[in-house]
């Protein structure tokens, strides 16, 4: 079956779209036998004028010799038109009697019969010889097609990039626009076109699982779905159908109908083999990093457990000497077992919140409430409740004093300050000062935590931020979320967090917040009050 | 010994009435308790206690509803006692009206310095002294609507001063943003919380040494404002 040609005789006819290559087709037609009648009538002119009646035997063979011309340029049908056109020339004008169509005696009957059987033979020759030759073209541009196909999914690195080079073969071979829809269960995963993934709802979901599910062609040009936009090929493997080739017309308005050609079957089938081959090891990998995801969660439930346990530990021997010895315990042993459980019980009460906080990030279930918020009362609230906890250590704060109002979350802002501080505070010396500061810059607001202490390693500037990361050096054990949560609260307030190193040694975490249109400001207010004084 | 203030406990976990009413007695105070919103709406009309320390996560009924209704038997400071994750029931409370809150768990000594600044604006109210409320070197003078430092006074436009006489009325005590606004603008204003940031903003520059260490005026972000008067130290 061709797959230039658009008269296959499989396909129904659909009204519209067909019009115009029947139209096409039939004015084609039309202009060959028009260009056959012409070379009749040349052929006849030259016999009439130049042979003369009595020649009649190099005018037959002046007829076929037109015939067959006809035949090699313009194909089976107008040669046919020759043959009856030439024919009737003959028979009119050359044969006795002269100016009828009644043929006088047997000779001529024979001299008729023969010029006819004679230029149908020589048609259906050449129309052998032409199909031949074109079935060998065919053939060869199937089989460059499909060599080419082969070479370009030999070596895609990933299944997307397997669809991306098939997209664009098989966009090739026909002057249409492909496209790859991969199957997940019922439904499609992706869509893969040849710049890349597209949206699923881009292509006629419900021709394409059609084709899927009943593992034949849909859409349109078949008589599946046939009022869907485009041809969906299903493509099928060892396990069933795993995704569906769809083809539409380059441009809306005319250009070749997409269809389910052999060469297109043929390419769907071979993709489809390259495909599973792709997704089976796309699913291995994924299963192994399952693995490793699984490995890791358990290794850090093992550690958190351990670093839950250990003040509950504390708090139990300790609880359990003043219950079984308090009355014999000096004043001072008393009141030392005291002071454990309660700071235990507060560091317990701590791991806790940073676990329910990263909790909370990660099921969604934090809730920004954007206000407008002076950031200088944000950190101001952060140093007080900092100076509350760690009386001997020493946090600046640099905020600019016409900072305008920010829209954020005021809580969730001074829990991120907060866990900076905290972060700054376990790894600088107690004597060493950790700085808070604020400054506008390229549209939004930068805040900045320096600490001059130990800093980190190059490598864990990203790390840090990392869920359960834990510096090696980490003096006093949190969980390693303080900066995970951090960042989860930042980028909820559509800002950036990041890391470097402050020069002359320790860290500086950045975070910004993007600057709100038309705060409400200071100066207005004055005005409009002094005016209403 | 003349009894010390009373004060009602609505908790319904009895381990931590327990110890809350242990150490609440051994600093002087009467302890009622009581364990569900109906046993609640009891003891504060037959007791009348002088303080309400009120857990919002009652079995029975809605702490936050609860609120309204001991408003509506006692003029007592209420204190609202919270887990974390209520910020906002937090709010709420505040703005129904409670007083104050503690967040949980809560040290004993923050929950006596609390009781003792509820007990201290609630005995401040309808007392002619109250007019003035004193913090740092600063006297303020409602009355005569002024602000002294030392013995100069400072200038504050109405708003200012506005914002200034509702903290300095419940001194000490906790106001949210949204009383703020009513007091000052009223209560068409209840969304504009940026009016509330600007004014302090300048209120802050008026009256703090270092605005973003403030003493007095302090922020209590999510919820509103406190003015600091003593030095009872409120850790969260």
């Amino acid at each position: 079956m061709p797959f230039t040609e658009s008269q296959g005789s499989d396909a129904p006819v659909i009204k519209k779209v067909s019009k115009a290559i029947l139209n096409n087709e039939l004015v084609r037609g039309a202009g060959r036998a028009l260009g056959a009648l012409g070379l009749v009538a040349a052929a006849t002119i030259f016999g009439v004028g130049v042979l003369g009646r009595g020649d009649i035997t190099n005018v037959t063979l002046l007829y076929l010799f037109e015939i067959a011309a006809v035949s090699v340029w313009m194909g089976y049908r107008p040669s046919l038109v020759a043959a009856v056109g030439s024919a009737l020339a003959l028979d009119y004008l050359f044969l006795p009697p002269y100016g009828t169509l009644i043929i006088g005696s047997g000779r001529e009957i024979l001299t008729f019969g023969g010029m006819f059987a004679t230029a149908v033979f020589i048609s259906s020759l050449n129309e052998r010889l032409r199909k031949q030759a074109r079935a060998a073209r065919q053939s060869e541009r199937r089989m460059d097609a499909l060599y080419g196909l082969a070479r370009e999914l030999v070596d895609a690195a990933s299944a997307d990039e397997l669809c991306r080079r098939s997209v664009s073969q098989v966009e090739l071979v026909g002057s249409l626009t492909a496209c790859i829809l991969i199957r997940r269960g019922d439904g499609f995963a992706r869509a893969i076109r040849s710049g890349g993934q597209v949206a699923v709802e881009t292509e006629d979901v419900n021709a394409a699982n059609w084709a899927a599910a009943h593992l034949e062609a849909a859409g349109l040009g078949t008589r599946n779905c046939p009022s869907a936009m485009a041809c969906y090929i299903p493509l099928i493997a060892a396990r069933g159908c795993i995704g569906v080739l769809s083809l539409r017309a380059r441009d809306q308005a005319g250009g070749a109908q997409p269809r389910a050609s052999s060469l297109i079957v043929s390419m769907a089938r071979q993709i489809a083999m390259a495909l599973e081959r792709a997704l089976l090891s796309e699913e291995k990998q994924a299963a192994q990093i399952e693995a490793e995801t699984e490995r890791i969660r358990s290794a850090v439930l093992s550690s958190v457990s351990h670093d839950l346990r250990a003040p509950l530990a504390v708090i139990a021997s300790a609880s359990s000497t003043l219950v079984e010895h308090g009355d014999r315990l000096l004043e001072p042993a008393r009141t030392e077992m005291s002071r454990i459980i309660n700071d235990e019980a507060r560091r317990l009460n701590e791991l806790l919140k940073s676990l329910l906080d990263v909790t909370r990030l990660q099921s969604g279930g934090l809730k920004v409430t954007h206000e407008w918020e002076s950031l200088e009362e944000v950190v101001g609230s952060t140093l007080r409740r900092v100076d509350e906890r760690n009386k001997d250590r020493h946090l600046r704060a640099n905020v600019p004093s016409d900072l305008p109002l920010l829209r954020l979350d005021a809580i969730l802002i001074e829990q991120v300050l907060l866990n900076l501080v905290d972060n700054a505070f376990k790894h600088a010396l107690s004597e060493q000062a950790v700085e808070i500061e604020v400054a506008i810059r390229n549209g939004e607001a930068i805040v900045s935590v320096i600490d001059h202490g130990k800093g980190v390693a190059a490598d864990e500037v990203t790390k840090i931020f990392d869920k359960f990361y834990r510096s090696e050096d980490a003096a006093g054990g949190g969980l390693g979320l303080g900066l995970t949560i951090a960042r989860g609260i930042v980028e909820a307030h559509g800002g950036r967090i990041w890391a470097e190193h402050t020069s002359g040694g320790g860290l500086t975490v950045h975070f910004t917040l993007p600057l709100s249109p038309a705060p409400p400001r200071l100066a207005g207010f004055e005005a409009a009050e002094r005016a209403s004084l | 010994m003349t009894p010390g203030p009373s004060i009602l406990i609505i908790d319904d976990d009895k381990k931590m009435i327990r110890v809350f009413a242990t150490s609440l007695e051994t600093a002087g105070y009467r302890v009622f308790d009581a364990s569900s919103g109906q046993r609640a709406l009891e003891e504060v009309r037959t007791r009348n206690p002088d303080v309400v320390l009120l857990d919002l996560g009652l079995p029975d009924i809605d702490g936050l509803a609860l609120v309204p209704q001991l408003r509506v038997h006692t003029t007592s400071p209420i204190i609202v006692v919270s887990a974390r994750e209520q910020e906002t029931d937090k709010v709420k409370a505040l703005d129904a009206g409670a007083n104050d809150y503690l967040t949980k768990p809560f040290s004993v000594p923050e929950l006596l310095a609390r009781i003792r600044v509820a007990l201290r604006s609630h005995a401040r109210i309808g007392d002619t002294a109250s007019t003035v409320v004193t913090f740092g070197e600063y006297t303020f003078e409602l009355e005569a609507r002024r602000l002294l430092r030392g013995d100069r006074p400072v200038h504050l436009s109405p708003t200012e001063f506005k914002l200034l006489a509702t903290l300095a009325r419940h001194a000490d005590e906790v106001v949210t943003t949204n009383t703020l606004l009513k007091e000052a603008w009223g209560s068409a204003f209840r969304t504009r919380n940026g009016y509330v940031r600007v004014y302090m903003h300048s209120l802050r520059r008026k009256i703090e040494e270092d605005p973003t260490r403030p003493k007095y005026l302090v922020n209590e972000s999510g919820l509103g404002y406190r003015l600091r008067t003593s030095g009872d130290s409120i850790t969260r």
